[in-house]
């Protein structure tokens, strides 16, 4: 599509810079120039509509451009679900310039522009982000982000699907800070085991952890309902109505899967991103980020209390393009703008470059977000089965490191080696304990010390990969719910980890993990976007890292006594 | 389906937390009866472990409370969506995609859901999905 002087192989010397520059991982990475006419550009088109709003009779009849008979689905949607037909036209009154100024400037608080924002079309909100640069787009995370306290989330899978390796992973995950956990599969057969290797892990770490198993949406609920995971989050949602035909649903099929999962009382988030429409081949002629802002008032409109956004898993079409990343940022914006739970990406891989995942990360990671990454890989990236993450276990310590330098919290602490190889060996025991009593392919002493010490799949015996199917089918055929167990745990000695298990099971009861980016503490006490609601107004003022929480991150694997340069404090 | 529910506040929140005595399993115990005796005597069972309509309606006036109007609404869907057993939930759901019902069979469906469960909120979701579904060419081609 474009006209590129091919490079000649022979002819032309290079210099020894140019050839110590072509070296660098950054030149692995693809870029492409912009392509408007196809969505091919991350946020700034001609081709996107210009703002408009008309109320008749309490109905919104015009939305950016469009009459109500020429609307789509997701105009409909968005016109009857997710503007504030009230407010509308004197929201849309406002200069955009105005707005953008009132997202920044820590005198408007938070509320204020949350209120306004209800009125706005997806074209007026665009109109208003387009103004912003990166580190004003930040400062309106900082402020809009919709949970006070910053949180993290992780991917813990094996590239064999090996339960044992996904339990341990899981349980280093959960004292590492990690809020939630999210595996999936290889094969897709083996997702009860590796969903109860999952959960069994987690709740071993520490009190408090959410998990989840992404699958189909059908398969996911089921396995949501009964107990064996905690929360869902790859409930896909897209910004044209023939990808999100493609997708095999509507923004009605999925309203009403929201419902669903909160009348069993499950947290659920949607999950979309710059990219997805035209990595699928129909983007209609429209920018990335226009699409996105039609997406996240979908979610709006169907009540779900978050998004999972930030291109996720189409990254490589943002990052390929001018101002995408910052386009990356701008979506995480509008999310907590429009109130609602953020998980904001830094998920799938995309860059060679460690300076580039680096910057990639920091507009979400400064600022904080409901979960900075929407999956840190807690395993090595070869073992990732979400296709690898910007961040893997190889850089636990670059991200503390991070922390400590930026007085930052990220969500993750270091921890010392040998609690780490505690939590590790007594996940791997508990769901040995488990297996044993389900009647499930025995998991030997030998994977178990495996498990204590190991990096990746590579470390682990291999597993009898039919008798585990075999017994995966066994788990769904039989109903084993998370109830069942919670009750093995307590016969196997594990009671600390069933009672942990059990208080996350209790919670349904109460629907209080149905608000607004509600994550755990480790005492179990929800928090939410009520009980800690973000206060940001200003230096000063809402989440600061300090006192005992600012202590911990202060710890690195190497740190020298102040009092005696040969010692390092542990 | 709720008949008494007491005025909310975000004060409120956490429910577990600070009011627990407002919170019933759909068999009637209370929070504070999920204990691990109770689980492993069998007292306490899966069904208990289920959120009830009268709590999802509360954590919805919480939600408003905060000015999420949408969510609320999801809470009143799915209050009434507690009635519905699973595989009807997930069967709804399957017909509610695109392409995938006739107009009848969406009328059948939110008939099915106002008169045997009383989910006139569903049931209106899924009349307006019709509608929409009919206008975009998304209906299953009639046999």
């Amino acid at each position: 599509m474009t006209a590129v002087e091919p490079r000649s192989e022979a002819s032309v010397r290079a210099s020894k810079r140019t050839e110590v520059l072509e070296d660098r991982p950054v030149n692995l990475d693809g870029f492409v120039e912009e392509w408007p006419e196809k969505g091919l550009v991350a946020m700034e088109s001609d081709f996107d509509p210009q703002p408009s709003v008309r109320v008749e009779d309490g109905r919104i009849v015009e939305l950016d451009g469009r009459t109500r008979d020429q609307f789509d689905f997701m105009d409909t949607f968005i016109a009857d679900h997710a503007i504030d037909v009230d407010t509308t036209e004197a929201a849309m009154a406002t200069e955009s310039v105005e707005i953008a100024r009132m997202l920044v400037d820590p005198r408007t608080p938070r509320a204020e522009i949350v209120a306004l924002g209800r009125g706005l079309t997806p074209a007026k909100i665009l109109d208003v982000v387009k103004l912003m640069n990166v580190v004003e787009i930040m400062m309106g995370i900082q402020k809009t982000r919709s949970r006070r306290t910053p949180a993290n989330q992780a991917h813990s899978t094996s590239a064999k699907d090996n339960p044992i390796q996904v339990a341990a992973d899981a349980a280093e995950g959960a004292v590492r800070g990690f809020a939630e956990l999210e595996t999936t599969l290889g094969v897709v057969r083996y997702a009860p085991l590796v969903a109860i290797g999952l959960q069994v892990g987690g709740q071993v770490g520490r009190g408090g952890v959410l998990t989840q198993c992404a699958l189909e949406e059908a398969t996911e609920l089921d396995l949501g309902m009964r107990g064996i995971t905690a929360y869902a989050e790859t409930i896909s949602i897209y910004g044209t109505e023939s990808v999100f035909v493609d997708g095999d649903d509507t923004p009605w099929s999925k309203a009403f899967l929201a419902s669903a999962y909160a009348s069993r009382g499950i947290k659920m988030r949607f999950t979309s991103g710059t990219g997805s429409e035209v990595q699928m081949g129909n983007a209609e002629g429209r920018s990335m980020l226009y699409l996105e802002i039609r997406c996240i008032l979908m979610a709006k409109g169907a009540g779900v209390q978050g998004l999972q956004n930030g291109s996720i898993s189409c990254i490589g079409v943002p990052g390929a393009v001018p101002g995408g990343i910052r386009a990356v940022a701008a979506e995480n914006l509008v999310a907590s703008w429009m109130d609602l739970e953020c998980a904001s990406g830094n998920d799938q891989s995309f860059s060679h470059s460690a300076m580039r995942r680096t910057s990639r990360l920091l507009p979400q990671m400064l600022p904080g977000t409901d979960f900075v990454c929407s999956g840190y890989s807690a395993v090595p990236n070869k073992d990732n089965m979400f296709a690898g993450s910007n961040l893997d276990t190889e850089d636990y310590d670059d991200w503390n490191t991070i922390q400590r330098d930026m007085q930052v919290d990220g969500g993750l602490r270091h921890v010392r080696e040998d609690v780490i190889l505690q939590v590790r060996n007594k996940a791997a025991r508990a769901l040995q304990a488990v297996f044993a009593e389900l009647d499930l392919p025995a998991i030997t002493d030998e994977e178990v010390e495996a498990a204590t010490y190991a990096n990746s799949s590579d470390d682990y015996p291999d597993r009898d990969v039919l008798a585990d199917l075999e017994g995966a089918r066994s788990v769904m055929e039989r109903g084993i719910t998370g109830l069942d167990l919670v009750k093995v745990l307590e016969r196997s000695g594990f009671g600390d980890v069933a009672e942990n298990y059990l208080q996350v099971l209790r919670q349904r009861v109460s629907g209080d993990l149905l608000q607004t980016a509600a994550i755990f503490t480790g005492d179990f006490v929800p928090l939410a976007a009520i009980n800690d609601a973000n206060d940001y107004a200003g230096p000063g003022t809402g989440y600061r890292l300090s006192g005992e929480r600012w202590e911990e991150l202060k710890k690195l694997r190497h740190v020298t006594s102040a009092e005696n340069p040969e010692e390092e404090v542990v | 389906m709720t008949t008494e529910v007491t005025e909310l506040t975000p004060a409120d929140y956490p429910l577990s937390i600070n009011r627990p005595e407002l919170l019933r399993t759909p068999t009637g115990k209370a929070l504070a009866d999920i204990t691990m005796a109770a689980v492993v005597s069998g007292e306490v069972t899966n069904d208990d472990l289920r959120v009830t309509p009268d709590t999802l309606v509360m954590q919805g006036r919480i939600a408003e409370s905060m000015g999420r109007r949408q969510l609320g609404e999801n809470c009143r869907r799915a209050a009434e969506m507690t009635a519905i057993p699973d595989e009807e939930v997930l069967a709804m759901y399957n017909a509610l995609r695109p392409n995938a019902s006739s107009a009848e069979q969406l009328e059948e469906i939110a008939a099915r859901l106002e008169g045997t469960y009383s989910a006139t909120t569903c049931a209106a979701l899924v009349r307006e999905a019709a509608q929409v579904y009919a206008a975009r060419n998304l209906l299953a081609e009639e046999d």
